[in-house]
């Protein structure tokens, strides 16, 4: 079942276009949001969370349209955006302390649980984390109030290979219980590590979304990886 | 909106806002142009408004399971409360001039206009302005701070003159009363201050929801 429906959406920058993307994401699917830098990851992304206002098109959650419907959408989405700093001079206690009452889903046990699985100390504060570790301080908020979709900008970014694998397998966790992962990155062994569905944007224009054994079905050729096909079709050297 | 408040006065807020509040007092100081003292509490917040965009706080809150119009309702109680704040402080200090210091010559040989109901009702207007000026203005981009602010410095300055000259008027004596002299007409122009502050402020709100509404973080 389609938890979100991206419907032909549009926005135009003086030197970007974002052209008519349109893809959907399932319940107890992974779907990995791929793109090189500059591809219109983000821009769609906003766009999905409302930040950024579409010239065209729209996003649906469970069927209702992101517009009209946003703070009881929101109650149910993970959000998590790479290194931003949030607050950061403030204590991961107390800034969690203020979000937690936001959620009425708020799950005390899932948070002890990443927080011990992401080795954060709740007493440092965003300035004192690595670029890694902010990232796992984003994601356990978005994981901690058990979101029916999550959708994380670049989550693997800056996080080293065994933190790296370690997140992985929370999305596939996340899968069993029926939750829409949705990942943006621009590293393709992530997408072959996981993903069930690959959203690859490319120029602002969505050029393939499907599931992972019909991406390669359809643009790789025999033995090629996905990363292979996916730089040749990057330089614009079409399907195998 | 007591999440959003709690998240204002814990996360978002710099401790400035919380001390510039005690600039409300200076509605004590003799010989003093005391209208600056609401400029001062509003210096507070602008550093507050600065420390929140340093901590990436609109984006925060836009994310959270909120409306946006809620963002901006959050930021503006808080405003409103440190505005309050200070002039309770202000009304304090009128009180007392008015009462156990009536007769105090400091006060009674004052050029600048004294601490009076009639001040309080400047106070909230200067209030007001920061507000529609300041406070909105920041939502039409929800990062730029200096310009909304200067503008306000401008138009606030020319408002603190305005209202240390009106007593210098003829007739307008009465605006300058000490002790509990015309209390009838002082009291009026403290409603008329409330009532601007108030339609300054619910314009302010609407003003900043509207442009909040249509920028992209």
């Amino acid at each position: 079942m389609s938890i979100v429906e991206v419907r032909e959406l549009v926005k135009k920058y003086p030197s970007f276009e974002l052209k008519e993307v349109s893809f959907t994401v399932d319940a107890g699917r992974i779907t990995g949001f791929i793109g090189r830098n500059g591809a219109g990851k983000t821009t769609t992304i906003k766009s999905m969370l409302n930040l950024v206002h579409p010239d065209g098109g729209e996003v649906c959650y469970f069927g209702k349209p992101l517009q009209g419907n946003e703070t009881e959408i929101k109650k149910h989405i993970g959000y998590s955006t790479g290194t931003v700093n949030w607050y950061p001079r403030k204590k991961i206690r107390d800034i969690v302390d203020i979000v937690k009452r936001f959620y009425d889903t708020w799950d005390d046990e899932a948070y002890g649980k990443y927080l011990a699985m992401f080795r954060l100390d709740e007493t440092k504060t965003p300035l004192e984390l690595s670029e890694g570790m902010k990232v796992k301080f984003n994601l356990l908020v978005a994981l901690s109030h058990r979101a029916e979709v999550l959708i994380l900008d670049e989550p693997t970014s800056g996080l080293d290979p065994f933190s790296r694998s370690e997140l992985l397998d929370v999305f596939e966790e996340l899968k069993k219980d029926g939750v829409a992962v949705f990942f943006s990155t621009h590293i393709i062994s992530d997408i072959e590590k996981c993903a069930d569905d690959i959203v690859y944007i490319s120029g602002g224009r969505i050029v393939a979304a499907m599931p992972r054994e019909e991406f390669i079905a359809q643009h790789s050729a025999p033995g090629e990886t996905l990363e292979a096909a996916m730089l040749r079709m990057e330089r614009g050297e079409g399907n195998a | 909106m007591r999440n959003i408040m709690r998240k204002e006065l814990k996360l978002s807020s710099s401790p400035l806002a919380f001390l510039f509040i005690a600039f409300g007092a200076m509605f004590m100081l003799p010989g003093y142009p005391v209208l600056c003292g609401a400029f001062f509490v509003t210096l507070g917040l602008f550093q507050s408004f600065q420390t929140a965009r340093e901590a990436n706080d609109i984006v925060f809150s836009a994310l959270l399971p909120i409306a946006k119009k809620d963002v901006v309702r959050g930021r503006m109680l808080f405003v409103c409360f440190i505005e309050l704040c200070g002039l309770l402080l202000m009304l304090v200090s009128v009180v007392v001039r008015m009462t156990v210091l009536s007769e105090a010559g400091l006060y009674r040989t004052n050029a600048l206009m004294n601490a009076n109901f009639f001040a309080l009702g400047g106070a909230l207007v200067i209030f007001g302005l920061f507000n529609l000026i300041f406070v909105a203005g920041f939502f039409k981009t929800a990062y730029q701070i200096g310009k909304p602010f200067v503008i306000y410095i401008v138009i606030a300055f020319l408002t603190i003159t305005v209202f240390e000259a009106l007593h210098h008027f003829p007739l307008l004596g009465a605006l300058n009363a000490f002790g509990t002299d015309h209390l009838g007409l002082q009291l009026s122009l403290l409603a008329a201050g409330v009532v601007v502050y108030v339609l300054l402020t619910a314009l302010a709100y609407r003003k900043g929801c509207r442009s909040f509404e249509k920028i992209d973080l």
